[in-house]
Order: C-alpha cells, then sequence, then structure tokens
C-alpha cells in the first residue's frame, strides 16, 4: 500500500468536512474553524506523503489502464486510477472519475493544501470578530476540496465540474458579506466574466470529446502520439480545440479581457483573496493551460496567442496597479500581471520557468495578501493614503511583507527572481521582441508598484488617527505570515540555474533551462538592475519625496494617462455599453418573440392540458361499479385493436412495418 | 427421525438462494405470534425491521454489490443464477433486482410505519405480519418461472395488501379505499386468471419460458388475442395502466400513507415483474401487432397520468396520478423489447421505488407537521420545515428526471434504448420526454408553493421537533442522490439482467 494509492482521499477530506462545518459549526470551537484545520491539514499531510512517494518513483501501475504518464515518451513517474462513472451510448469511452497523479499535480497539491491550510488557521485571528464564521469556514473547506479534485482529476470533465466548483466557492466568498452591495455586485460580476470563459472551455471539450472520443488525458496523449506518427492530425482543429481551452483559463486567470472581476473581487474577505485570488484558484486557468499542454505544443498558434494574451495582460495589469490607492487592489492587480507573465511564459515554451513562477508568486502573493489582510484588520481601511508609519507599530507584518515585495520585485536571492528571471531568459528564446520588451517593462512596472505599495504603508508619517491605533496582530495570524516569508525567501533555491532540481522534477520533456552561460547570465543581470530600478524609483517618490507624483499627473500628457489607468483602461464602460445597448437589445427582442410566439403555442397547449385534466378529473367518480365496466370496457378496446385495427392502420401506411419507413429523424443528421 | 432432520437440513442447504423468502415467512409467523405477549407497537415494528433487513443483505450479497466472502456468507456469494424447485422457481439477477426493490420498499415502509401507528390503532402484530407476507409474494412473482408460483405470489402480495388498505376500518377513507381494492382487484385476478388459462390451453404447459416461446410462434388467432389481452388486462390493473388504472388514486389516496407507499412503489413493481417476464422471455412483446399495442397502452397511460395530476389538489393524489404516469414510462421498455429499454425499464423500477416512496414519506412527514395533504398546506413550507421542503423537491425533481438525480439516468437509458431501437419507437421516446416536461408542471407547481410562496396566515401550525420520519427520509434521499450520482453498478446490474431476458 502506498500513499498515492491513497491520493483520491485528498480532495475528499476537505469535501466531507464542508457538511459537518455547515450544520454543526456552531457546536465547534472557533464556530467551524478548528475542523476545517483539522480537515485541511490532513490534506496537506496526505499529499505530503503522496509527493514523497511521487518523488521517490516506482509507482503502482493500477486501475483505469491508462498506466501511462502524462509525460508522454519518456518515463515520467506518474500514478493512474479510476472508475467507470457512467457509460456512453456509442463508440466512445465511458465517463469516469479517477485521479491522476504525476510531478505537476505533486506541485499544485502542495500549493493549495499549505497554503490553504495557512490561510485557515489565519483565519481563526481574522475572521475572529465576525458573523456567519460556520459559513465562512464551510465555503473554504468546500474550496479547498474542489480545487484539490481539479488537481487531481484525470480527464477534461471532472476538472470541468471542479472548475464550476471552484467558481460557485468563489462566487459565495466574494459576496461573503453579502449584505454589502459593493461585495454582492463583484460576486455577481466575477461569476458572470467568469463564465464566459467557462462556455468557450465546455466547447473546447466537447470539441475535445468529437475529436478524440475520449476525456482523459492520458487516452488524448496516446491518440495524438498515433495521429503525429501517422501524420493524421488535423493542426487547425487543434489550434481551435487549444485555443477553446484558453478560453476558459482566460476566465479563471483573469487574463486580458476577462480580467475585470479579479480587482471587483477584493470585496470579499482579505483571506478569501489570498487564497482564491492570489494563491490557488486564478492559478487554475495556467494550470489548465500547463496540463492540457499537449493539445498546445503542436499548435504554434495557439501558443502565440497564449504568449500575447498572457504579455498584454502582464503589462496592463502592472500599469494600472501604478495609480490604485487600494492597497487589495493593488495586489489585485499584481496577481493579474503575474499570471499574465506565467501566460507569457507557457507560450514562449517556457513549461518549467512559468510553472516555477506559479508555485514562488502563490507563497508570496499569499504573503503580501495576509500581510495587507493584518493592516486592514488593525487599520479598518483599505485605503493607503490613510495609512503611513504603520512600520512601527507593525514590525512583524512590516518585515514579512517586505520580504514579499522584495521577492516579487525579484531581487536576488529571493524565490521571484530566480522563477523571473527564467520567464524573462525563456521568451528571450523565443525570439519575440515585443513580447521580451513587454516582460521587461512589466518587471519594472512591478518593482515599482510593489515599493510604492509598501513605502506608503509602512514608511513616513501617519496620515490619518486610525494609524495611532494601530497594534500588531494576533500569533495566529503572524505566525502564518512568518511561515510564508520563509517559503517566500527559500522556494526558489529548488530552481535555481545551478541546480534546476525543480526544472528536473516538473520536467516535461521541454526543459527550458540549458546550461548557464553568458546570455543567461546577462539576463540576469538585466532582470536585476530592472527591479532595482524600479525600487529606486518608488524610494525616490515615496520615501525621500523627491518629486510629488502628483505633480506629474495634474496637467498634459500624464494627466490623461493617469485618468486612462484610473479608469481602467475603460474597460468596464466597454463592458457595460456592450451588455446594455447590445446585448440587452437583443435579449428584448428575443423576449418579444418568446413571449409572443413561444409562450403563445406553449399557453395554449398546457391551457388545453389543465382543462383536458379537469375533465378527466370529472370523469374519476369514485363509484366501484363504473370501474369496473372501465376495466371490460377497456379490455374489449384492447382485443378489438389487435384483432381489427392493426391490419388496416397497417395496409393505410403501406404495410407493416410501414410505419418504421418514415425515418424522420434521419434528415436531421442525427 | 435423524435421517429425516438431515433431509430437511439439506433441503434448506439446496433451495438456500430462497432464504430471504423464508426469512419473512417465518418471521411473519413470529410476529403473529409475538404480538400476543408484546403490546408495544415500537418493538413489533422493530421487529419487523430485522428479516427486512436480512434479507436485503442476503439479497445484495446475490446481487454482487456486497463482498459476502469477506463476512463468510460465501455460499450467497453472488451473482447468483440458479433454478430451483424443479424450474418452477429462479434466482437470478433478474428476480434479485425487483427482491432488492420490494425489501427496500418494506424497508421504507415499516420504518415509516414505526412512527405512522398510533397508539389508536389495533392489531398492529397483524399489519406487520401483512407487510412481510405481501413483501414474500412479490419476491416469489420475480422468481417464478412458472404460471402456478406466479400466480399464487400475485394472490399472496393481492390480499394480504387488501387488508392492509382497509387497515384502519373506522377511518372511512381506508374502508372505502380498503373495498375498491378489493372488489377491482378480485376483477383482474379473474380476468388475469382467465386469461392464464386460455394460453395455457394454446400452449399445453405452465412454464413461462416455454409457454411464451409457443404464444410467440403459434397463429395469431382469436384465443390468442384474448388470452393475451387478458394478461395485459390483469396485469395492467395491478400496474394501474390505463385503462385499469381508475382504482389507483382512490385506493392510493384513501389508504394508510405507509401502505400507500407499499402499493405504489412494491406492488406495482410486482405487475412489471410478471410482465416482463411472460412477454419478454419469449419475445411475444416484439410481436409487431402487440408492442404496437403495449406502445398506446404506454402512451395512454403516462398522458392519462399527468395531464390529471396537473389538475389535483390533493398532493397525495396528485403522487397517485404521477405514480401511474411512471407506470407509462416503464411499459415503454415493454413495447420496445430491447436490451437498453428493458435495462432502462429496470433502471426505473428501482431508482422509481426510491423517489416515489421517498415522495410519499414526505407527504406523511407533512400531514405529520401541519395536518394538511392538501397543496395548499404546502405554501411557505420552506420556512417553516427546512428539511421536509428540501426533501420533497429533491424527489419531485427526480421524479421529472432532473440531472443529477436519479431519475434523470433511468429515463435517460429507457428513451435511448427507445430512440436507438429506431422505427416508430422514437415516437414513444418523444411521447416520454414531452410527457416529462407535462410532469415537471405540477411537480415544479408544488416546489414553487414551497419556496416561493408565503406561508397563508391562518395557517395550522407547525409541530415542534423533528419529524418522526426523518431517518427514513434521509435513507431514500440518500439513495435517491447517491445513486444519481454514480449509477454505474446499477446500470451495470440491469444490463445483465435485461441481457438474460431479451438477447
Amino acid at each position: 500500500m502506498m500513499w498515492v494509492e491513497l491520493a483520491w482521499l485528498i480532495p475528499v477530506i476537505p469535501l466531507v468536512a464542508f457538511p459537518f462545518i455547515l450544520f454543526f459549526g456552531k457546536s465547534i470551537p472557533k464556530g467551524g474553524g478548528l475542523l476545517a484545520i483539522v480537515a485541511v491539514g490532513a490534506a496537506f499531510f496526505l499529499s505530503l506523503f503522496v509527493v514523497v512517494d511521487v518523488s521517490q518513483g516506482n509507482l503502482p501501475v493500477h486501475g483505469g489502464g491508462e498506466g501511462e504518464p502524462a509525460g508522454g515518451g519518456e518515463a515520467v513517474h506518474a500514478y493512474e486510477s479510476s472508475m467507470v462513472w457512467t457509460p456512453v451510448p456509442g463508440p466512445e469511452s465511458p465517463l469516469e472519475v479517477g485521479v491522476h497523479i504525476d510531478n505537476l499535480t505533486c506541485l499544485m497539491l502542495i500549493v493549495v493544501s499549505l497554503i490553504g491550510w495557512l490561510v485557515v488557521i489565519y483565519s481563526v485571528g481574522y475572521m475572529a470578530h465576525e458573523e456567519g464564521k460556520p459559513r465562512y469556514y464551510a465555503e473554504i473547506s468546500l474550496f479547498i476540496g474542489v480545487m484539490l479534485g481539479l488537481v487531481v482529476a484525470n480527464n477534461f470533465l471532472m476538472v470541468f465540474i471542479f472548475w464550476e466548483l471552484v467558481g460557485l466557492c468563489s462566487y459565495l466568498l466574494i459576496g461573503f458579506w453579502y449584505k454589502k452591495p459593493e461585495a454582492a455586485a463583484a460576486a455577481k460580476k466575477a461569476f458572470l466574466v467568469t463564465r464566459v470563459g467557462d462556455i468557450l472551455f465546455l466547447v473546447g471539450i466537447i470539441a475535445i470529446w468529437n475529436y478524440f472520443g475520449t476525456l482523459n488525458f492520458g487516452a488524448i496523449q496516446e491518440q495524438l502520439k498515433t495521429m503525429l506518427g501517422e501524420g493524421a492530425l488535423d493542426v487547425q482543429m487543434l489550434t481551435t480545440m487549444a485555443l477553446l481551452v484558453f478560453g476558459g483559463a482566460v476566465g479563471k486567470s483573469a487574463q486580458f479581457p476577462l480580467h475585470v472581476w479579479l480587482p471587483d473581487a477584493m470585496e470579499g474577505p482579505t483571506t478569501v483573496s489570498a487564497l482564491i485570488h492570489a494563491a490557488t484558484m486564478v492559478n487554475a486557468g495556467v494550470y489548465l493551460v500547463a496540463r492540457s499542454y499537449f493539445l498546445f505544443e503542436h499548435a504554434p498558434d495557439a501558443l502565440l496567442v497564449v504568449a500575447w494574451i498572457g504579455g498584454i495582460t502582464a503589462f496592463m495589469a502592472a500599469s494600472m496597479a501604478l495609480v490604485s490607492n487600494d492597497i487589495k487592489r493593488v495586489l489585485a492587480y499584481s496577481t493579474v500581471s503575474q499570471l499574465g507573465y506565467m501566460m507569457l511564459a507557457l507560450g514562449a515554451a517556457g513549461y518549467s520557468a512559468s510553472m516555477f513562477h506559479l508555485q514562488n508568486h502563490a507563497f508570496f502573493k499569499a504573503l503580501l495578501f495576509l500581510g495587507a489582510g493584518s493592516v486592514i484588520h488593525s487599520m479598518g481601511t483599505n485605503d493607503m493614503r490613510e495609512m503611513g508609519g504603520l512600520g512601527k507599530k507593525m514590525r512583524l507584518t512590516s518585515l514579512t511583507m517586505l520580504v514579499g515585495v522584495l521577492a516579487i520585485t525579484g531581487v536576488v536571492p529571493l524565490s521571484g527572481f530566480w522563477s523571473k528571471d527564467e520567464i524573462i531568459v525563456s521568451v528571450f528564446h523565443s525570439g519575440n521582441w515585443p513580447l521580451f520588451l513587454l516582460a521587461v517593462v512589466t518587471a519594472l512596472l512591478t518593482a515599482f508598484y510593489m515599493f510604492r505599495l509598501w513605502f506608503m504603508t509602512f514608511s513616513g508619517k501617519p496620515r490619518s488617527k486610525e494609524v495611532d491605533h494601530a497594534h500588531e496582530s494576533p500569533c495566529i495570524m503572524t505566525v502564518p505570515l512568518l511561515v510564508l516569508a520563509a517559503f517566500s525567501i527559500s522556494t526558489g533555491f529548488i530552481g535555481t540555474p545551478f541546480w534546476p532540481r525543480f526544472q528536473e522534477f516538473i520536467n516535461w520533456g521541454h526543459h527550458g533551462g540549458e546550461s548557464f552561460g553568458a546570455t543567461s547570465g546577462m539576463l540576469m543581470a538585466v532582470s536585476l538592475v530592472v527591479a532595482l530600478t524600479g525600487a529606486l524609483v518608488a524610494y525616490l517618490l515615496y520615501y525621500r519625496r523627491a518629486a510629488s507624483p502628483d505633480r506629474a499627473v495634474s496637467s498634459g500628457a500624464g494627466r490623461a494617462v493617469h485618468t486612462l489607468l484610473t479608469q481602467k483602461y475603460y474597460m468596464d464602460h466597454i463592458y457595460y455599453w456592450f451588455a446594455e445597448r447590445v446585448v440587452y437589445g437583443f435579449t428584448r427582442v428575443c423576449d418579444a418573440f418568446d413571449i409572443r410566439v413561444i409562450d403563445g403555442a406553449v399557453n395554449s397547449m398546457s391551457d388545453g392540458a389543465v382543462r383536458a385534466g379537469g375533465r378527466w378529473r370529472r370523469s374519476v367518480s369514485g363509484n366501484v361499479q363504473h370501474y369496473a365496466v372501465g376495466i371490460v370496457i377497456g379490455l374489449c378496446l384492447l382485443i378489438l385493436l389487435l384483432k381489427f385495427a392493426l391490419p388496416p392502420l397497417d395496409e393505410l401506411l403501406g404495410g407493416w412495418p410501414g410505419l418504421s419507413r418514415w425515418r424522420w429523424w434521419e434528415g436531421w443528421g442525427w | 427421525m435423524a435421517a429425516g432432520f438431515g433431509e430437511l437440513l439439506q433441503l434448506l442447504a439446496d433451495n438456500r438462494h430462497l432464504a430471504p423468502e423464508l426469512i419473512l415467512a417465518v418471521f411473519a409467523l413470529l410476529i403473529l405470534g409475538l404480538s400476543l405477549l408484546v403490546r408495544d407497537r415500537r418493538v413489533l415494528g422493530w421487529f419487523a425491521v430485522l428479516p427486512l433487513l436480512l434479507s436485503l443483505f442476503l439479497v445484495a450479497g446475490m446481487m454482487g454489490l456486497l463482498d459476502m466472502r469477506l463476512v463468510g456468507f460465501s455460499a450467497f456469494a453472488g451473482p447468483v443464477n440458479s433454478a430451483l424447485a424443479g424450474g418452477a422457481l429462479a434466482v437470478d439477477s433478474f428476480s434479485l433486482i425487483f427482491k432488492f426493490v420490494f425489501l427496500s420498499v418494506a424497508l421504507l415502509v415499516v420504518g415509516t410505519s414505526i412512527s405512522f401507528l398510533s397508539q389508536k390503532d389495533r392489531h398492529v402484530g397483524e399489519y406487520y405480519a401483512l407487510i412481510l407476507l405481501a413483501t414474500m409474494g412479490m419476491m416469489v412473482v420475480a422468481s417464478s418461472q412458472n404460471l402456478v408460483p406466479l400466480f399464487v405470489g400475485i394472490e399472496i402480495a393481492s390480499l394480504s395488501t387488501y387488508a392492509l388498505a382497509a387497515f384502519r376500518k373506522r377511518d372511512i377513507l381506508s374502508a372505502e379505499a380498503g373495498m375498491k381494492y378489493f372488489i377491482i382487484g378480485a376483477t383482474s385476478s379473474a380476468v388475469l386468471l382467465y386469461g392464464m388459462s386460455i394460453l395455457y390451453g394454446i400452449s399445453g404447459t405452465l412454464d413461462i419460458g416455454l409457454l411464451s416461446r409457443r404464444v410467440g410462434e403459434a397463429a395469431w388467432e382469436p384465443a390468442t388475442i384474448v388470452g393475451l389481452s387478458m394478461l395485459i388486462g390483469g396485469l395492467g390493473f395491478k400496474m394501474a395502466a390505463v385503462p385499469f388504472h381508475m382504482w389507483a388514486p382512490d385506493v392510493y389516496e384513501g389508504s394508510p400513507t405507509p401502505v400507500t407507499v407499499l402499493l405504489a412503489a412494491g406492488s406495482k413493481k410486482m405487475a412489471f415483474a410478471a410482465a416482463f417476464k411472460l412477454f419478454l422471455v419469449g419475445l411475444v412483446a416484439a410481436r409487431a401487432d402487440l408492442s404496437f399495442a403495449l406502445g398506446i397502452v404506454a402512451v395512454l397511460t403516462m398522458t392519462v397520468g399527468n395531464i390529471v395530476a396537473i389538475s389535483q389538489t390533493s398532493v397525495k393524489r396528485m403522487l397517485a396520478y404521477s405514480s401511474i404516469a411512471q407506470s407509462g414510462y416503464i411499459l415503454i421498455a415493454l413495447a420496445v423489447a430491447t436490451k437498453t429499454a428493458v435495462a432502462g425499464g429496470l433502471l426505473h423500477v428501482v431508482m422509481h421505488a426510491f423517489m416515489k416512496g421517498g415522495a410519499f414519506i414526505a407527504v406523511a412527514a407533512v400531514a405529520w407537521l401541519v395536518s394538511s395533504e392538501r397543496l395548499s398546506g404546502y405554501k411557505g413550507l420552506s420556512r417553516r420545515s427546512p428539511f421536509l421542503a428540501f426533501c420533497m423537491a429533491v424527489f419531485l425533481l427526480a421524479l421529472a428526471g432532473i440531472p443529477p438525480l436519479s431519475g434523470f439516468w433511468s429515463k435517460f437509458v429507457l428513451f435511448s434504448g427507445a430512440v436507438g431501437a429506431g422505427d416508430w419507437f422514437v415516437w414513444l421516446a418523444l411521447a416520454g420526454v414531452l410527457n416529462s416536461a407535462l410532469s415537471l408542471y405540477y411537480y415544479a407547481r408544488v416546489i414553487k408553493y414551497m419556496y416561493v410562496d408565503d406561508p397563508p396566515a391562518d395557517a395550522p401550525p407547525v409541530r415542534p421537533g423533528p419529524s418522526p420520519y426523518t431517518a427514513v427520509l434521509v435513507i431514500a434521499l440518500a439513495a435517491t442522490i447517491l445513486i444519481g450520482l454514480y449509477p454505474q453498478p446499477f446500470i451495470d446490474v440491469a444490463m445483465t439482467a435485461a441481457g438474460s431476458l431479451v438477447p
């Protein structure tokens, strides 16, 4: 018995905890928090054991037959086990439920369960004074369960089901304070905007099903390999499928042009922002592209689209972060931007670089959000203009935040440096100069706005009275911060160019990290210089006050750019215009058609049914003799039907089985 | 004497696969005796649960749903396929599916009865004994390979349920229900027996397989037509197929609710067990003429059931008509007579037992809670009892065939079987789908009453405390939801069973 055979339990444990917390949360300590900590902790340790199993190799081949690893080609360590969920009439393989554990899964398992666990622990402090704790912990457990389920799933259908469920949890948790209109609106917006991507994803799944006749990752890969061998691969079809799947990723990972929901999603509790909207769920899109990379790798056009969308998103979001004064929104834009970075890396064939950044980003962004949560917890506001000088009051928070800022900025030797550098290297090697430029400029902007955030919050003089009452958060909140800070410093070391253990682990036959040479050294220097430059500018503007940033934006071009950025490139306006004019107009036409034509027909039919029902009801008199007579008459009719009615019917319709000759459904191309 | 005892043991060991039936029969007699000593109706109820659980355990093992070797019952390890009593009875996957349904339903019935029977009710021992005997009769029908045990089984079940329907004889509705049920039932039994005798005359055998084959091959002469029509009529009465259905709403409404569950979810399925055997084994049903007639009966049954259900004001009566409609769906399987369709019909038999049984129990629970079976009593139920409203909503949606609940899968397999058979069977599937849509009208109305409407100002007060039916409801609810989420084992068993009837 190996731990990996229990992998299916990983998502199940938090899922089982969910109803218990929901119904009995009031009688569990901390409003259900304790049970959530235990359940998610169990999932984490189980994940840890599974990862140990996988990294030692030697996995059992099991069940569903598809022992074939996701890596294709070389023997990558992978474990698969599945059972039939429901058969499908037709030649396609049955729909199944199963787990697929490979190195990519392991990475996600650790990221999700560890950060989830830390966030749940932190929540005990952060949510201590809130109403509705059972609901909160139940939904968090549900989220972690379905997110882990998404990660271990072995086929597209399961991924989609969990995909929708994480969307649901996101909706519920953004709207946790549902009595606040902004929160309710933000939840709705997140749900609707991601839904656009989900539909594309669903269409993509149907296309894959039609093309391959299966949704199992391994089986699809097998077929792709055979098709490639026979030269029978329809690249255009493959590109379409890949792009449709990518559509889902665009929605979930808040990529341009569906990024608009993520900043608004900050209306939820900060813990939720840290867990769902920074460290885990938004990574699902990146994970999906990585998981279905077998579709993308033979569709260069699709990869190019991924790269461009990623690059544009990274730059746009970073530029919007420059002007925001809401501490959580800055972090949200930063998340969007970093996710764009990961997509950019995927598109530029930097598979392991992207996954490396995903891992590092999850830790330092969770740290940054929880740090921001700590600040908000003591200040009661998100507005950085009312902060300042908090460094002295909240020493631990400010220092751990500084670690996070240094990590995301990419200062050597923190984790962000190694992965960001690797992304820049892989974009450089792809030879696409505009994208390379975007990546470097984004790195510059990132350094600037992150240091701006830190200086505005923690340094200088207090800008409001609340600062005086600020105090350090309790242990239960600072300890997770310390743990995350430790991870933010250290997770980079497993993937340096000098010791690329991570790249070997995640290796997908795509290891881009060629040996450390002059080019990589130069690029490393470039990314470090860029990061320091951004930090320096922020230092001059927001610490030394060498120049007032307000003056730069008060007139002329500066002002125009500033307005463009604060209005978020007018994306929301465009969407509102489109929704109000185009969609709503079309809807009204449909509505009229529905009321006049369809409802008219249905109503007249249902009226008929209701009236007939009334008449029939009256025919049932309750008199036993009538019933007996009914039976006799029925019998006689049956006999007459069998004796006399069929032969004439037969003749009428042109000989038995004449009815069958009119195969009406064939004309419909079924 | 010792030799005699040894022979007896050998006899029991040879026929061990009939143990579930024997257990029920023995316990029925034990309960009768026990009721002379024990006055507590609850003790009697729990005593009736015991044999049902034991039998269900054995049946599940023989079906292969449980691994009997693990618990040391390897003699009952499934899948079982054995002929007993000189070929008159058979225990195979087909009969076991039905036994599983009958026993599950009987468990629900007894579980409900423990709370339903009150201090005023007398003859509680007889009540439980009759339930066990009725269940046993149904199980015999499922196992019959011969017309004699088939008819005897039907009669055991029928006579027991006649008495059960009139159990509260001082309640005028219950007495009326029992009386009507008995008169119409006796008529139908006569019709059925007459039909059987005619077919025996034609084929010269009582063995169902042989009889069906000979009738299927025989010339289409008047005697055959009359015999088959009477068979359809006699079984149609039990199935509540139109036009033999008129007793059903009165009886379902008037009977004590647990008995209604037994009738709607149990004894009706017995008729399907018999019909599947009689019409499918020799593929009599596949004869174009008969198939067409069965198709007409199916469409009539579901349409009339659904349309009349729309205008009902009593939820219990509405469910009775809905039950008629559900029979119509299962009849499609008989008309189409292909493997997939029959598997769909069998699945629907299983699913329907839980969702319809659950719905009736929910009615009993609501009646206990707000003292009303009227539709108006359900207004705002979600606020007065969220759990009950949720159960009711799940059962109704399952009946309508909404995924991912169990009812969806059986209808899915059934209708796709009909579509796959091609020909005019596609029309049957179409009628089924349209009828499902129609049924949603009255199911959704109840849900609207429960969730959207406010409780009326003069609503009867809600009784405090959890309803005593909670445990039984949870079982039915779990079955409805879990089978819906993971239907595969049941689809497998149904396919195997269908394969044994239809090539």
